[in-house]
């Protein structure tokens, strides 16, 4: 899906640190990727690798201590990473949505749906009440609530999780933005409803050719919705690629590791489920060169030394020095 | 909405029940009214009579019943003391006390909510830590020292304002205000300026770590995340979330100043139900000490009330905790 048009989103050596106890320890390393317009990028990774912060960080909406130290964000042609915070704000919602991750905690409990959609819609909007209401009853019939008119008055503890998920996407793509970023869309949600859930992603995706990062641990869900993706390890790339060519020829050990470490079934039906072993290094206990290499079984003296730089390929991107043959995968 | 409303009020009617019960029990065991009421000389019948009039010869449960019914036509007994009526004694006191209650309550909402709003908006600026150096000292200084204080500063050192009394007061007929005159007005400002200096700074530190609290929510960030504007954040968004606990205070902190401002009322010479209370104490006055903790649990079961009425009207997820 790589088009020649100059990609929606382009992110370079964003940089991300921590202020911990008088030392500066690096959550995020120089990670660079790109979104082209309408497509969806996963980025996957173990907890900790650093997906929830890259999210936060394109939007600036770090928690402290944890800040933004370099690199550049470029959305459509304008550097997000210059912004003012009062322009930062009308980027925020406006042109990037942000899907939450629990809707349990992310909608305001003593105010109506209603209402946090329209104030939503007029912050970005130039729209009056009865239109921004309009607008939000539009939205909740999208997002597939049944009787728009009777959720709009309703309070969030009044709908179930996977209700509240699809006001949640609602509040996200409201203001009609050109990029959602989803943060473990479906993480918080029973089974089914993440398929449901999942759906509506793909079905408002297909209807306004948003572009859409999408944050998953899950390789099931890279595997339904997108179209290239990114694999972090401890707050640096892996490896960018288009997703069929991941999943069948994966080019860095960790990503073969972390397919292998799902549970799918091969074709004599068994259940293959190999770990990765050891566990993925925690802030400030990366080892030196590719911090991979402590749980790599290609690991050579190079890739202790020095860090490895992203080597481009035609259709991927990798950061390996050692990276696996296509007959191995 | 209407359960919700029931069971409250039938909660706050059982409650004052046995209030009314351990208040009757106070009158029933301690002291004798018969010492109080017969004169030294009094003879055998007259005792006996006194004892069938007062109807200390019935069970007690039969005398509770009477003392309810009692009460519910408005007799409320007399007092030991004065030998007055205690529903007067209550009534003559009762206005002066509720309005030093409610002018303290304005000065406290006036004052410490907004103060309270900013340390928790900006509980970082040089501002926010100045105001919390002095609520600290309104949390630790004693009423009676603030009291002097203002009295020191303004009724001697400046002169502008009255250090006792309540000024002239306006007689309604079943109230005497002294809202309606300007030394009235004057009179009310420092007893009610003591009262509420607690009750500020009590304001602004919850204020303020309610409102830190829910800062750092998750729904916050996602209202952030949406490009709401600051202003919309803090003052819709992040506020309902706190109003719950505050008005749960202020009501409490109400009936606190309308039962016990003793120590306020004294200080300032204040006519009100605070000082009855202490002459009472010191009287050994039973049935006006028996019928004022009556009284003190009312003002705390209706406060009480009316702000659980307003819950569901802030937080609709309170009905939900009933079913």
């Amino acid at each position: 899906m790589i088009t020649s048009t100059a990609p929606l989103l382009d992110v370079r050596d964003l940089t991300v640190t921590i202020n911990r106890e008088g030392g500066l320890v690096t959550a995020l390393d120089k990670v660079s990727f790109f979104i082209n317009p309408s497509e969806v990028l996963g980025i996957v990774g173990e907890s900790g690798a650093g997906k929830s912060i890259t999210g936060a960080a394109i939007i600036d909406l770090l928690v402290p201590p944890l800040k933004r130290t370099g690199g550049t964000i470029t959305l459509a042609g304008e550097r997000l990473d210059q912004l003012s915070p009062k322009a930062m704000r009308s980027v925020r919602g406006g042109r990037i949505g942000f899907v939450f991750q629990d809707p349990m905690t992310s909608l305001n409990p003593v105010i109506t749906i209603g209402q946090q959609l329209c104030d939503t819609i007029q912050a970005h909007l130039k729209l009056s009440g009865s239109q921004a209401k309009k607008k939000a009853l539009d939205w909740l019939d999208r997002v597939g609530l049944p009787n728009p008119d009777v959720q709009f008055k309703r309070y969030p503890h009044q709908l179930s999780g996977g209700m509240r998920q699809r006001v949640v996407i609602a509040l996200a793509l409201c203001a009609d933005p050109m990029l959602v970023i989803a943060d473990e869309p479906t993480t918080a949600l029973d089974v089914s409803v993440q398929a449901h859930i999942l759906e509506l992603l793909r079905d408002l995706h297909r209807e306004s050719n948003v572009s859409m990062m999408l944050i998953t641990h899950d390789l099931g869900v890279i595997a339904k919705m997108a179209d290239r993706v990114a694999v972090l390890y401890a707050g640096r790339v892996a490896e960018i690629s288009p997703v069929g060519e991941l999943f069948n020829a994966p080019k860095h050990p960790y990503t073969r590791g972390l397919i292998r470490a799902t549970p799918m079934p091969s074709a004599t039906g068994e259940m293959r489920l190999d770990q990765i072993p050891g566990a993925m290094p925690g802030l400030g206990a990366v080892p030196p060169g590719c911090a991979f290499n402590p749980r790599c079984f290609k690991a050579q003296s190079d890739c202790r030394a020095t860090i490895p730089p992203l080597y481009h390929a035609e259709s991927s991107a990798f950061s390996c020095f050692h990276p696996l043959e296509r007959v191995t995968a | 909405m209407l359960n919700y409303a029931a069971s409250r009020i039938v909660q706050t009617l059982i409650v004052l029940l046995v209030i009314s019960f351990i208040a009757f029990l106070l009158v029933a065991n301690i002291g004798d009214p018969l010492a109080a009421l017969l004169s030294a000389d009094a003879t055998v019948n007259e005792r006996l009579e006194l004892i069938a009039k007062l109807g200390l010869d019935q069970p007690l449960w039969t005398r509770f019943l009477h003392f309810i019914g009692n009460m519910l036509q408005g007799d409320f007994g007399f007092s030991y003391r004065t030998q007055d009526p205690v529903a007067n004694l209550i009534a003559e006191r009762l206005p002066a006390t509720v309005e030093l209650a409610f002018v303290s309550l304005l000065i406290t909402i006036a004052v410490g909510v907004p103060a309270g709003i900013y340390c928790g908006v900006h509980p970082n600026s040089l501002f926010g830590r100045f105001i919390m150096l002095i609520s600290t000292a309104g949390i630790t200084l004693p009423n009676f020292v603030v009291g002097i204080l203002l009295i020191a500063v303004f009724s001697v050192q400046l002169g502008l304002l009255p250090s006792f009394g309540r000024g002239t007061v306006v007689d309604l007929g079943f109230w005497k205000t002294g809202l309606l005159s300007v030394s009235g007005w004057r009179a009310i400002l420092l007893p009610a300026a003591t009262l509420s200096t607690f009750q500020v700074a009590f304001i602004i530190r919850m204020l303020r770590t309610q409102l830190m609290e829910v800062g750092q929510s998750e729904h916050i960030r996602f209202a952030r995340a949406r490009g709401l504007s600051e202003a919309r954040i803090w003052y819709v968004y992040a506020i309902k979330n706190t109003l719950l606990p505050v008005i749960t205070m202020l009501g409490l902190q109400l009936g606190n100043i309308i039962a016990f401002s003793v120590v306020t009322e004294n200080v300032f010479a204040w006519p009100g139900l605070g000082s009855l209370f202490l002459q009472s104490i010191q009287g050994a006055d039973i049935p006006v000490i028996a019928i004022y903790l009556i009284f003190v649990g009312l003002v705390f079961m209706v406060i009480n009330l009316v702000v659980e009425l307003l819950y569901p009207l802030i937080d609709a997820r309170v009905l939900r905790r009933q079913s």
